[in-house]
């Protein structure tokens, strides 16, 4: 039981950095770490500062290396853009393996 | 009477170890230890971008100037990447697409620097000088103190060296233009006309060439 926890818990860390990495490479975020990407912190305005062109170019991420596609207009969309956490959810759920 | 454009001051800049020779109080290398930009927006330019912004923040430090960008090219290295893309059938970065357009760099001054005078981006088959020259005389006749430009290329792509003029290495050069402040600008009729560099005009102003040849030969009057 302690070693599926534990398993569970490496999958997780795993996607959450695989995460934090797309998102800084994609967006050019030269001056941020990992690290300095906070998982409950927002993505867009304070936060981490992210604009309505890098939403694009997130969405377009997502897109190619998950094969999730969202709808850019829909409400829903921001909620799973809202965080690091959000996001990670949608993509546990959603992904095309 | 007839006006005459003065040079107040200029600042260039040039890629490392490009062999460009810029004399120390001009360089933009030399004068500013860290960029005007914040990095959310400072990793939307490349290179030569970061520094036209920052030739402008040092000849407007006032945000009091028209600014004038010219480019013969732009950004072709990202411009041929996006054609790239869209002839593989690869949708192309919303980023990328965003900050092709030709006023790009002065778009991101502009938020950066909270400027809210006039701006405008040039491009002008080979005569950029001379429409710089032109468009800042426009802005100083209707009465604006005084005017910033900025000439400036990037890295050229390699598909496209064997077919257009370009200097050879990424630069920028700056010049605050007034109708009476500095070294007076002075032109004549030239028998043929050329299509100066970024490169050309720092080597004139550097006065390691006594004229400037474009449209008109150039010279400057001890200011």
């Amino acid at each position: 039981m302690g070693n599926w926890n534990t398993y569970i818990m490496s999958e997780t860390s795993d996607l959450t950095l695989e995460l934090k990495h797309m998102i800084i490479d994609t967006l050019e975020l030269e001056d941020i770490a990992p690290d300095d990407i906070d998982p409950e912190a927002p993505l867009f305005g304070d936060g981490l500062g992210l604009d309505s062109i890098d939403a694009l170019e997130l969405g377009l991420a997502l897109q190619k290396r998950y094969g999730i596609k969202l709808d850019a207009e829909a409400e829903e969309t921001r909620q799973h853009f809202a965080n690091l956490n959000a996001l990670q959810a949608l993509v546990e759920a959603r992904r095309v393996e | 009477m007839r006006e005459a454009l003065h040079l107040e001051d200029w600042q260039a800049w040039s890629a490392a170890q490009s062999g460009v020779a810029i004399r120390s109080q001009h360089d933009l290398s030399s004068n500013v230890s860290a960029s005007p930009l914040p990095p959310m927006l400072r990793r939307r330019l490349d290179e030569v971008g970061r520094a036209t912004c920052g030739i402008l923040s040092l000849l407007d430090a006032d945000r009091a100037c028209p600014l004038i960008h010219a480019s013969r090219h732009g950004d072709a290295s990202h411009t041929l990447q996006m054609l790239a893309s869209i002839t593989q059938g690869d949708p192309i970065s919303p980023t990328r697409f965003s900050m092709s357009v030709h006023n790009a760099v002065l778009g991101v001054h502009s938020i950066a620097q909270r400027h809210h005078l006039p701006l405008q981006a040039l491009g002008a088959c080979g005569n950029e000088f001379d429409a710089l020259l032109c468009e800042a005389m426009g802005y100083l006749v209707e009465g604006y103190p005084a005017v910033v430009i900025v000439f400036s290329e990037g890295p050229l792509p390699e598909p496209y060296q064997e077919h257009a003029e370009d200097p050879g290495v990424p630069c920028a050069v700056g010049m605050r233009l007034s109708l009476g402040r500095g070294a007076k600008m002075v032109s004549q009729a030239v028998a043929s006309p050329s299509r100066p560099t970024p490169a050309d005009v720092i080597a004139w102003l550097n006065t390691d060439s006594p004229y400037l040849d474009g449209l008109r030969r150039w010279r400057l009057e001890a200011g």
